[in-house]
């Protein structure tokens, strides 16, 4: 169980996304994975549905106009800070990535830590790794 | 200056469904991080390719800088395909033109199954290898490839095996620990369509197929994309 304040970035993938081309929308699922490994959840606003952009989305991350994929992640970065949260779940290679190698370091905010969430999945599970039996389902 | 004569010009050639819908309230544009960015937004999207300039927003950097986020659609009162217009503006660009490593990484993955161009056996290499590292940890665990009726399928973010390998591992102790059945495939593994981002509809359904052929001929019963 991670103890440290943590928030969840919703992915345009999971939600808007796929709501719009598959009719299903994934925004409560990854809130309770999340959730059950960390005990202190705080929301950004706005979230799920309204949530914002990193700003690496549709490509922007092997596009080579950094600047502008900067500037554009600068909402992304103020909903972080502004929710004291030490951890930051964000379930995409592409989010991750924005917020982790580029927005953590442009708008200071290098002491929050930025986990997948298999990551954060993978990492709880082996918490108290056992000799030899580390192939318990629990 | 002369005058444009909008007239002469093709009508048409981006995807507007219901785009003369628009009531120009500016909802879309004025919840976007990248409004004014070039002096566009994707309120003046719109206008312009309803105004017969298509191919100046073709040209323009703007259907590049949008993230295809989807938030504006989302918001847009006239339920406008916003989203699938720009999309459509960089299907539009000359394949050269398309910015950056984009669509260098489609035409590799057409070629070599993945778009970094890792080789076969470089990539049966580093499962095996991976594999091996990950059973010091979870005794008797190995990487299972073209496994015939796996339950799940899994396709791999090439940047995973191309610059983070043991990110990999993630998914794989959850694997492991659940006691699913999945399986990985030695060729056409990639999960990320660049397609998708490129407006390239015909390369993205080549590499979709591909994917489904695999998903048919090994039996799965769910198909998982990358995180």
């Amino acid at each position: 169980m991670h103890t440290h304040l943590t928030t969840y970035h919703d992915p345009c993938n999971y939600g808007r996304k796929s709501e719009r081309t598959f009719g299903q929308a994934y925004y409560e699922e990854p809130r309770w994975v999340t959730q059950q490994c960390c005990e202190n959840f705080v929301e950004m606003y706005p979230n799920r549905v309204n949530n914002f952009c990193c700003g690496a989305g549709g490509g922007a991350w092997a596009a080579p106009y950094n600047e502008e994929r900067i500037f554009y992640g600068r909402v992304k970065a103020k909903q972080i800070k502004d929710t004291g949260a030490k951890l930051l779940i964000a379930p995409c290679h592409n989010c991750r990535d924005q917020i982790m190698k580029s927005l953590r370091k442009e708008y200071d905010f290098m002491d929050v830590e930025v986990k997948y969430l298999w990551e954060l999945v993978a990492d709880s599970l082996i918490i108290e790794p056992r000799e030899g039996e580390a192939e318990e389902a629990e | 200056m002369d005058p444009l004569l909008l007239t002469k010009r093709e009508k048409h050639t981006l995807a507007t469904q219901y785009a003369d819908l628009c009531l120009t309230c500016g909802t879309c544009a004025g919840g976007c991080p990248v409004t004014g960015v070039d002096g566009l937004d994707v309120r003046k999207a719109v206008r312009m390719v309803l105004l017969g300039l298509e191919q100046e927003l073709i040209d323009s950097r703007f259907p590049w800088l949008c993230t295809l986020c989807g938030r504006c659609e989302h918001a847009c009162p006239m339920g406008i395909d916003l989203t699938a217009m720009l999309r459509s503006a960089r299907g539009k660009r000359a394949r050269d033109k398309v910015p950056g490593v984009l669509h260098k990484g489609v035409a590799m993955c057409l070629k070599s199954g993945n778009n970094v161009g890792i080789p076969k056996e470089d990539f049966l290499y580093l499962l095996d290898d991976l594999g091996a590292e990950l059973a010091e940890e979870i005794p008797g665990f190995t990487v299972p490839v073209d496994k015939k009726g796996a339950k799940y399928l899994f396709t791999i973010n090439s940047k995973e095996p191309f610059g983070e390998p043991e990110d990999m591992m993630y998914w794989w102790r959850i694997l492991s620990a659940a006691n699913e059945s999945w399986t990985v495939t030695s060729e056409n593994w990639e999960g990320v369509n660049w397609g998708l981002f490129t407006g390239d509809d015909e390369s993205m359904k080549e590499v979709v197929g591909r994917i489904v052929t695999n998903y048919k001929e090994l039996g799965c019963e769910y198909l998982v994309l990358p995180e």
